[in-house]
């Protein structure tokens, strides 16, 4: 299924707006996969795609504590790609599919920012003479330069999603059976369930919030066996 | 007051860029550099462009808490501190803003509302659970900032001051186990929200390759991690799929 011209100019304006959000402007958090997966089905009439898709994202967010330069993936616009996957394609093809999406586009992501950081060195350290003189105007050129290379960076990954997820559901979906579907589904919620996990107990620790965290897991089991 | 107040304005505005021109060379240095400058404007002619200078050159902290010493280092040079007592004002700064912020928001705070939303989607609170997210988060967030620079201004040299602020430790106090419960909460349901379009073996399925992940991130973490991991199994998953009819 080909999206209207109008609803892939929004999923592009959208994921460029969650791409500059990780880093440059405003880091308001709509760059979280919750958020970016969300809107991305609000935009494309598909909310509970959009939450599913967050939720998966989301738990795989969790394996990476934001730090100094450390290098990561790019989780936001890869939502907004898997979320415009998952939204031509029924129940749980939808969902592997756009999460296979989302994962290649996450990782070519975390890929541009590490570029984008080395371009931005390239181009303060040409300048370093310019910036010892004090002059404002030079710090304001390199700051603007460095928010737009942002955003140029932020809407090619979100374009590369948005072709990639145009050509999964044609070469993918069609030679995958529906066990296969179901198998991708089941690989990529499992180690973003795993994800989650392992990295919550890594920001946890050995301390007295262990404690803590089995506490909040045996109360979730209860309320899940609850419901059931 | 009046006049004071814009300027802090403005560099509130442009602290919400800091990190916009990020590189490896100075790191946050040139948006620091630019959210101090229009509390440098007011500086006698040959104090405003080395004040400027010196604004921009190597820091790293916390997005979130950069104020702090933006506020801090402007003051200096209002009250006429030595060039190199504003350098080693700025360097002394950047560790224990980096910590603290990284405890207080992105292991405590964000980790803490996300585990909440997420538990709140499994219970079926759809998208007002994120609108509401993003609300709670950004009133933390902005207040945070605004404080940091606040509290720079303020204090100047003596920054050490603001940084001792009961509040502060008692939030990482509170936030540390707060965000354990709430994740460790949230998984359980999650799980169970996610698997609920599987049938009964897939969901057998999913618990074990869940196992199985969570054991090889937790004793291999340092090679194997969630995107490796999640592309390693897509690839088996599709190999297997279309090959498997």
């Amino acid at each position: 299924m080909i999206l209207p011209i109008e609803l892939l100019i929004a999923l592009v304006v959208w994921g460029t707006l969650v791409g500059v959000d990780l880093v440059s402007l405003p880091q308001m958090m709509i760059a979280r996969p919750l958020v970016a997966g969300t809107v991305a089905g609000a935009i494309l009439g598909d909310i509970p795609t959009g939450l599913k898709l967050g939720v998966v994202f989301e738990l795989l967010q969790y394996d990476i504590l934001p730090v100094g330069a450390v290098r990561y993936p790019e989780y936001g616009p890869a939502t907004v790609a898997a979320v415009a996957t998952a939204h031509a394609s029924d129940g749980v093809l939808g969902l592997g599919l756009g999460a296979l999406v989302g994962l290649v586009t996450g990782l070519a992501g975390g890929l541009t920012i590490n570029v984008l950081r080395r371009v931005n060195s390239r181009i303060v350290h040409a300048a370093a003479a310019q910036l010892e003189s004090g002059d404002p105007s030079v710090l304001a050129r390199l700051h603007v330069g460095g928010l737009l290379r942002d955003a140029l960076r932020a809407a090619l990954v979100t374009v590369f999603g948005q072709v990639l997820a145009w050509l999964a559901r044609p070469l993918l979906g069609g030679v995958l059976s529906v066990r296969g579907a179901v198998l991708l589904a089941v690989a990529i919620v499992a180690t973003a369930l795993a994800a989650g996990a392992a990295g919550t107990l890594r920001l946890v620790g050995r301390g007295p919030n262990l404690a803590w965290f089995a506490a909040g897991l045996a109360g979730g089991l209860a309320v899940t066996i609850w419901l059931r | 007051m009046a006049a004071v107040k814009r300027p802090l304005a403005r560099a509130l505005l442009r602290l919400f860029a800091v990190q916009g021109s990020y590189n490896y060379e100075r790191m946050l240095g040139v948006g620091v550099g630019v959210a101090e400058e229009p509390l440098l404007r007011d500086l006698a002619d040959g104090k405003y462009r080395p004040a400027v200078a010196r604004g921009a050159h190597f820091f790293n902290a916390h997005p979130y808490l950069a104020g702090l010493a933006v506020g801090a280092a402007a003051r200096a040079e209002h009250d006429g501190a030595a060039p190199d007592q504003i350098e080693r004002l700025r360097e002394a700064l950047c560790g224990p803003l980096g910590s603290l912020g990284d405890r207080l928001v992105w292991a405590g705070w964000l980790p803490f509302l996300s585990g909440l939303t997420l538990a709140a989607i499994a219970l079926g609170a759809g998208w007002i659970a994120v609108a509401a997210f993003l609300i709670v988060y950004n009133i933390g967030h902005v207040a945070l900032r605004w404080w940091a620079l606040k509290a720079g201004w303020t204090h100047g040299t003596r920054v050490s001051i603001a940084l001792h602020h009961p509040v502060l430790h008692r939030a990482v106090a509170l936030l540390g186990p707060a965000m354990a419960f709430s994740v460790g909460a949230a998984l359980p349901l999650t799980a169970a929200y996610l698997s609920a379009p599987f049938e009964s073996w897939a969901r057998v399925a999913l618990a074990i390759v869940a196992a199985l992940s969570f054991l090889a991130m937790r004793l291999r973490g340092d090679r194997i991690h969630g995107l490796r991991l999640s592309l390693a199994l897509a690839a088996v998953a599709l190999v297997v799929g279309i090959i498997w009819p």
